[in-house]
């Protein structure tokens, strides 16, 4: 176990390390000047030009400017942006802990309905239930994330009028930025109308969520759905017929373990289509997270935004699926195990 | 009444197209306390006969059987639960393949103790069972042969190897105190000497035990060092059946002979570098079978009268299905000109009463040949 968790540390580390060193070479690979692209800092004299040099080491060798970057990516001093002179670091952790707030809560409606619903499909597959399920999932897998978030908001929010159209929470409530995530802020904050606000992000949050949750339910479905069919065909499964045993015994004891196992590898593989699917509902939503701040970056060409917005969410990505992926393989017994070594 | 009594049981599967006969009119019976050898080739059939008795068969099959009981109650009228409940306590199955037959992802102790059923245990408070639980599933182990309990218990499936996945199998089996085992092809891909302890491990709870015990395979010599009576299977036809004495002694069905002197252990006095007898072909596959006896095409005694399907037809308890059987030229002559005749079965059976006399007063004899077997097999 331990062997396997350095195993995966090493492998994290490394692929940081990687994005760390394109991050650190984008400014160079970015049109326009170096130093502007580093700092987002436009120098008006000579002298101001000279000492940011000085600062950010851009006449020493290229090693002694990656350690430096090192320095200042670790201590959190990440510069400011081009367009609105902000502190990038401020700006991030504002924005991502809206965006980890968002796909958290879409992850978990996926795994809350997606996965029963594949595992009744898979169970009475070939029945009227199982075709409801797939119609289901081809219909929502084959939604184009963009288009179904603006049907909802031309349903709810402009023809009915139930649900806010966009943005996190009322302007009328002024909560305090304490964690980042909009529903710890206003349970731990101390304002006014607390119950009005909560339910005001509430009612925020379920567009959004649900545009994201579409898709990703879908996905939850075709793998929950093809697993218990396969694993119900088992020799496992069989040979515990022959014992007698009822069939919820059969699968709650061997079905159902058995068919999660491979679910999770395949849920660590579909994070990063979460976070795409995420940065486009929170255009759509003005959602105030990482996607909508990057996009805004872009259309900007505020590279040192784009630069740390870049890494911030791979490291993310990365760091997300390889832990999923490790958790799948230590609680998995016989995977990846050596088959000839048995007493 | 026979434990099991299987009458021409049909099994038709669907290839996709249309239904195919996968069995055809199968019958075969266990008595208690017999060991009933079924034999045949790989594609025989004999892995789906067993999934029939079981109930393992997918619900777009179609199983019409004349008689599929257990003690005499019919298993297709059932209920699920009714069957369910026979296979918890009367029946127990041993599968082929003991790795895959076994959970991936639970230790061999909780697969065992959940196989222990609830009535067993009777003894103390529920916080005692725990303990009781154990205790059964350790006896069961050290029954089996496997001595080493402790560290086989809170292994995994892939940890351990085929024949103490096998014996672990056979544990399981014997928890619920069956009064048949179904063994499908317990020894396959073992070495003969995991073989062996497997094969007196059955022949062992048999005798002590009296348990009935199917046991299917195609390994000859494993058979009839055990086995008391043995069923031959033919693409899904069961061509021969009987005691294992008789039909070693005088196979009446061309099939049952090739498969017996294709193994040259059976043959006495072999001389050295002699030609194997085996029949020409092989066994047909689903979608090309003959119609008629099935052997049809492969037979070295086929007529035109064999694309019938031969009746089954009986000397005392030896049951065969062909039209010119092997030594009874009389008998096969008069079924051909009278197939229905119910005087010449009678007569029949006079005039192979000497045949079978005359085996019994060299029963001696025969004892020393399976002696010789068992002696080449160890």
């Amino acid at each position: 176990m331990i062997n396997l968790l350095a195993r995966y540390v090493n492998l994290v580390v490394l692929t940081i390390a990687a994005l760390i060193l394109i991050s650190f070479s984008l400014p160079y690979l970015f049109p326009g000047d170096v130093l502007t692209n580093m700092s987002g800092i436009v120098p008006e004299s000579e002298a101001q030009r000279a000492a940011l040099e000085g600062v950010y080491k851009l006449n020493s060798s290229v090693f002694v400017q990656f350690w430096y970057y090192l320095n200042t990516l670790f201590s959190g001093n990440w510069g400011v942006s081009f367009s609105s002179q902000e502190s990038l670091f401020d700006a991030v952790s504002i924005a991502f802990p809206a965006t980890i707030e968002l796909i958290t809560y879409a992850l978990l409606i996926s795994v809350v309905v997606g996965i029963p619903l594949g595992f009744i499909g898979g169970i009475w597959h070939h029945k009227p239930f199982d075709f409801g399920v797939v119609t289901f999932s081809v219909v929502s897998y084959s939604f184009p994330v963009f288009w179904l978030a603006l049907i909802f908001i031309t349903i709810f929010s402009l023809q009915l009028g139930l649900l806010p159209l966009s943005g996190r929470v009322n302007l009328l409530y002024d909560v305090p930025h304490h964690s980042g995530f909009i529903i710890v802020d206003i349970l731990v904050a101390d304002i006014p109308h607390k119950a009005d606000a909560l339910y005001d992000a509430l009612q925020h949050l379920i567009l959004p969520t649900l545009s994201i949750a579409f898709v990703t339910t879908a996905i939850f479905v075709r793998f929950t759905r093809r697993s218990i069919m396969d694993v119900m065909e088992k020799g496992y499964i069989d040979a515990a017929k022959s014992r007698g045993f009822t069939t919820k015994q059969i699968f709650f004891k061997h079905g159902l373990r058995n068919a999660l196992l491979p679910i999770l590898p395949l849920m660590a593989m579909q994070i990063s289509t979460l976070i795409t699917n995420a940065m486009v509902v929170e255009t759509i939503f003005s959602w105030p997270g990482i996607g909508n701040w990057l996009i805004q970056a872009i259309y900007q060409r505020d590279y040192p935004a784009i630069r740390i917005g870049m890494l911030v969410v791979s490291v993310f990505v990365v760091t997300l699926t390889f832990t999923i992926e490790f958790l799948s393989r230590a609680i998995d017994p016989a995977r990846d195990k050596f088959e000839r070594a048995t007493i | 009444m026979p434990l099991l009594d299987v009458k021409n049981l049909t099994l038709e599967i669907d290839t996709g197209t249309e239904f195919v006969k996968a069995l055809d009119k199968v019958s075969i019976t266990v008595e208690k306390g017999e060991i009933r050898a079924l034999v045949g080739e790989s594609g025989s059939g004999k892995s789906l006969i067993v999934r029939a008795i079981i109930g393992a068969v997918p619900d777009h099959w179609i199983i019409t059987a004349d008689r599929l009981t257990w003690k005499g109650q019919n298993l297709l009228a059932m209920s699920n639960e009714q069957r369910r409940m026979i296979m918890r306590r009367e029946i127990a199955v041993v599968f082929q393949d003991p790795t895959s037959s076994l959970d991936p992802s639970a230790t061999l102790k909780e697969q065992l103790e959940e196989s222990i059923p609830a009535e067993l245990l009777d003894k103390g408070r529920f916080w005692q069972r725990a303990k009781q639980r154990k205790d059964i599933a350790i006896g069961l182990m050290h029954k089996v042969g496997i001595k080493d309990h402790q560290s086989c218990m809170q292994r995994y499936p892939h940890e351990i190897a085929s024949d103490i996945a096998q014996k672990f199998m056979i544990a399981m089996a014997l928890v619920s105190e069956p009064e048949l085992l179904i063994a499908d092809d317990p020894t396959r891909s073992m070495e003969s000497t995991t073989k062996n302890q497997i094969l007196r491990l059955l022949g062992g709870l048999n005798e002590s035990k009296g348990l009935g015990i199917l046991f299917v395979s195609h390994d000859l010599l494993a058979i009839s060092s055990m086995a008391h009576t043995m069923t031959v299977l033919y693409c899904g036809q069961t061509i021969e059946s009987g005691k294992v004495k008789h039909l070693h002694r005088r196979p009446l069905h061309h099939y049952t002979k090739a498969l017996l002197d294709s193994a040259p252990s059976f043959q006495v006095n072999l001389p050295p570098k002699s030609h194997l007898v085996a029949l020409e072909g092989t066994i047909p596959t689903l979608q090309h079978l003959p119609i008629g006896c099935r052997l049809g095409p492969r037979c070295p005694k086929a007529r035109k009268e064999c694309v019938k399907v031969p009746e089954e037809r009986f000397i005392q308890q030896h049951a065969y299905s062909c039209h010119f059987p092997l030594h009874l030229p009389s008998a096969a002559r008069s079924h051909t000109q009278n197939t229905n005749n119910i005087g010449t079965s009678t007569k029949e059976y006079f005039s192979t009463d000497r045949l079978y006399k005359s085996d019994n007063s060299d029963s001696e004899n025969s004892n020393i040949t399976s002696q010789k077997t068992e002696g080449n097999e160890q």
